[in-house]
Formats: structure tokens, sequence, C-alpha cells
């Protein structure tokens, strides 16, 4: 015989509802207050801190640059330079190092980190030469431009 | 005669650089040998590279660990060079690259130890009132590396 549905007393019952709730409380176990044990104001809190940590991702990025160029600033002042001149001076020498790893060097190699501070300021006073001299005198030798093939 | 606010100019006195033949000289001379005399005497310690990797400067020693958050086509217990190295440094001496350093000059060496994913991230979007919400989870391929070696040879000039 053909049977097309099932018969009246096989009904459709929920059986893990335990696990599902149980999925979003294990985001909320760390809450404060009813909000890591009742599943209905769980839902609420644990879809706002997923929402929060998906565009704290893009923040971060921009809060750790401003961090590393805070500790670069820092640090050049402790040799007499402030932070534009240091950078600017750096690029125009030719060393392409980003400000994380110039903010680790001021951090874990202070020495490091001095030879740079002296190559950026050498740098600029022969850009003030440069500028203010005119020609006829001989270009810096730190202003020169290295050329690799 | 009276010094007024108008008799220097209003920048700073830049002091006389030294001549540029002459330091050139020192530096050939002193400088350069002598650190080329410490490295041939192998008189540092513990080096440090400064190395360009994966679209990202890592500063590293020997003996540590990397993870990038691509995937590398090496296996797992390839060695790996690392060319585009910006930086190396040790406690009396550092060489700086503009913007690189030579090839015949340093010698990083790295292992690929695993290859995995990372944990699962989730990126979600909730706009409130609209009955809008999506979720979707994230699994990133990530390479370990371990740098074994970081090598100076004594041809600077």
């Amino acid at each position: 015989m053909v049977v097309l549905s099932g018969a009246r007393w096989l009904r459709s019952r929920l059986t893990d509802r335990f696990w599902r709730v149980q999925e979003v409380l294990k985001y909320a176990r760390h809450f404060r207050g009813r909000k890591n044990r009742c599943y209905k104001l769980a839902v609420r809190s644990v879809r706002r801190a997923f929402v929060r940590s998906t565009k704290a991702r893009r923040e971060k990025k921009r809060i750790l640059r401003a961090l590393w160029i805070t500790r670069i600033e820092a640090a050049s002042l402790e040799h007499g330079l402030k932070y534009p001149a240091f950078i600017s001076n750096l690029v125009k020498s030719q060393v392409e190092l980003n400000r994380k790893v110039l903010a680790d060097l001021a951090i874990y190699e202070p020495k490091t980190f001095k030879s740079l501070a002296a190559l950026a300021q050498r740098r600029r006073q022969e850009g003030f030469l440069a500028a203010l001299g005119d020609g006829k005198e001989p270009e810096g030798i730190f202003s020169r431009i290295v050329h690799h093939h | 005669v009276a010094k007024t606010s108008l008799t220097s100019a209003p920048w700073p006195e830049v002091p006389k650089l030294p001549d540029p033949v002459e330091e050139a000289k020192y530096h050939a001379a002193e400088v350069v040998q002598k650190v080329n005399g410490m490295i041939s005497a192998g008189q540092y310690g513990r080096l440090f590279a400064v190395v360009h990797f994966a679209s990202k400067q890592w500063k590293i020693t020997s003996e540590d660990l990397i993870m990038m958050d691509n995937v590398l086509e090496a296996e797992c217990g390839d060695r790996i060079r690392l060319e585009k190295v910006l930086l190396v440094g040790a406690d009396d001496f550092t060489l700086i690259g503009r913007p690189l350093l030579g090839k015949d000059l340093v010698r990083v060496e790295a292992t690929v130890i695993e290859k995995t994913e990372s944990w699962p991230k989730i990126n979600m979007r909730f706009w409130k009132r609209h009955n809008y919400q999506r979720k979707k989870i994230i699994r990133n391929p990530q390479t370990v590396l371990r740098i074994n070696t970081i090598e100076i040879y004594p041809c600077l000039s």
C-alpha cells in the first residue's frame, strides 16, 4: 500500500534543543549577570559581542599603528629628534623599516635605534645645507640615492 | 655691533658637516675594516635581523617561531632561505640596508614546521529592527616557520 504522509501518532519533535541552546551559551559563559545563564538574554549579548569583535578587528590595525607611532615618537625625542623629522629623514635615506619594527627596535635594541636616530639627524642637516647653500657645494654623503639592479 | 632679532636667520644655525672625501676615506679605512675584522673574527654574540616576508616585516633572531597568515608552497620540514633582509645587528655593530642588504652578506635560514588553519573567527553583521543578521565562520590557513640561523659574511667594502 502507498503511504504519502506519516501516521498521526508520528510527530516531528525537536529533540536537540539542549545542544542548540548550549551552542550559544558557550560563548556567553564569561559574561556578567544573568546573560551568562539565561538563553533569551544571552542571545542578544552574544550577537552584540560578535558584531563588536568584527568591527574591532578593523580598528585594531589603526590602534596598533597609533601605538607604534607614540612609542617611536617617545624614543626619538630621547635622542633629540621629533617624530616627523625622524620618519621623513629615514625614508629619504632609503631605509624602509615600518613602524612596527621601529617600535620593537626602540624597546629591545636601544643602540640600534640610537644609530638610526643619528642617521636621520645627519640626513636632516645635509638637507638643510642643500636647501640653504644652493649648489656649488658638495652634496652630502647620506643624501646620495643608492641604485640597485 | 649689537645683536638684534634680525642679525641671524630665524632657523637654527646648521653646523658645518665634515668634508665628504675625507669622510669617505675615514669610513672605508677605519669603520669598514674594523667591522669586517670583527665579523671574520666572530666577535659577535646573538644576531638579530629585520626581514621582509609575506608582506610583513619581522624582527627575528635564531631559534624563534614565526606564524604567517597564508599558505607557503613548501612542504613541512623544507629549509627556506629568507632573502630581503633590511637590517642585521649584533651587540656592537648594525648593518643597515638601503633598503635591502646584499645576498652575499647575510644568510637567514628557516624551516617550515607546521601548516594549519587558524581558530574559527566569527564574522557577524547585524542591523537592529530590520531582521538582518549574517554569521560567517572564517578559518585562515597559517604556516609556522622556525628561524634556524642568521649568518653574516665579512664582505663589506
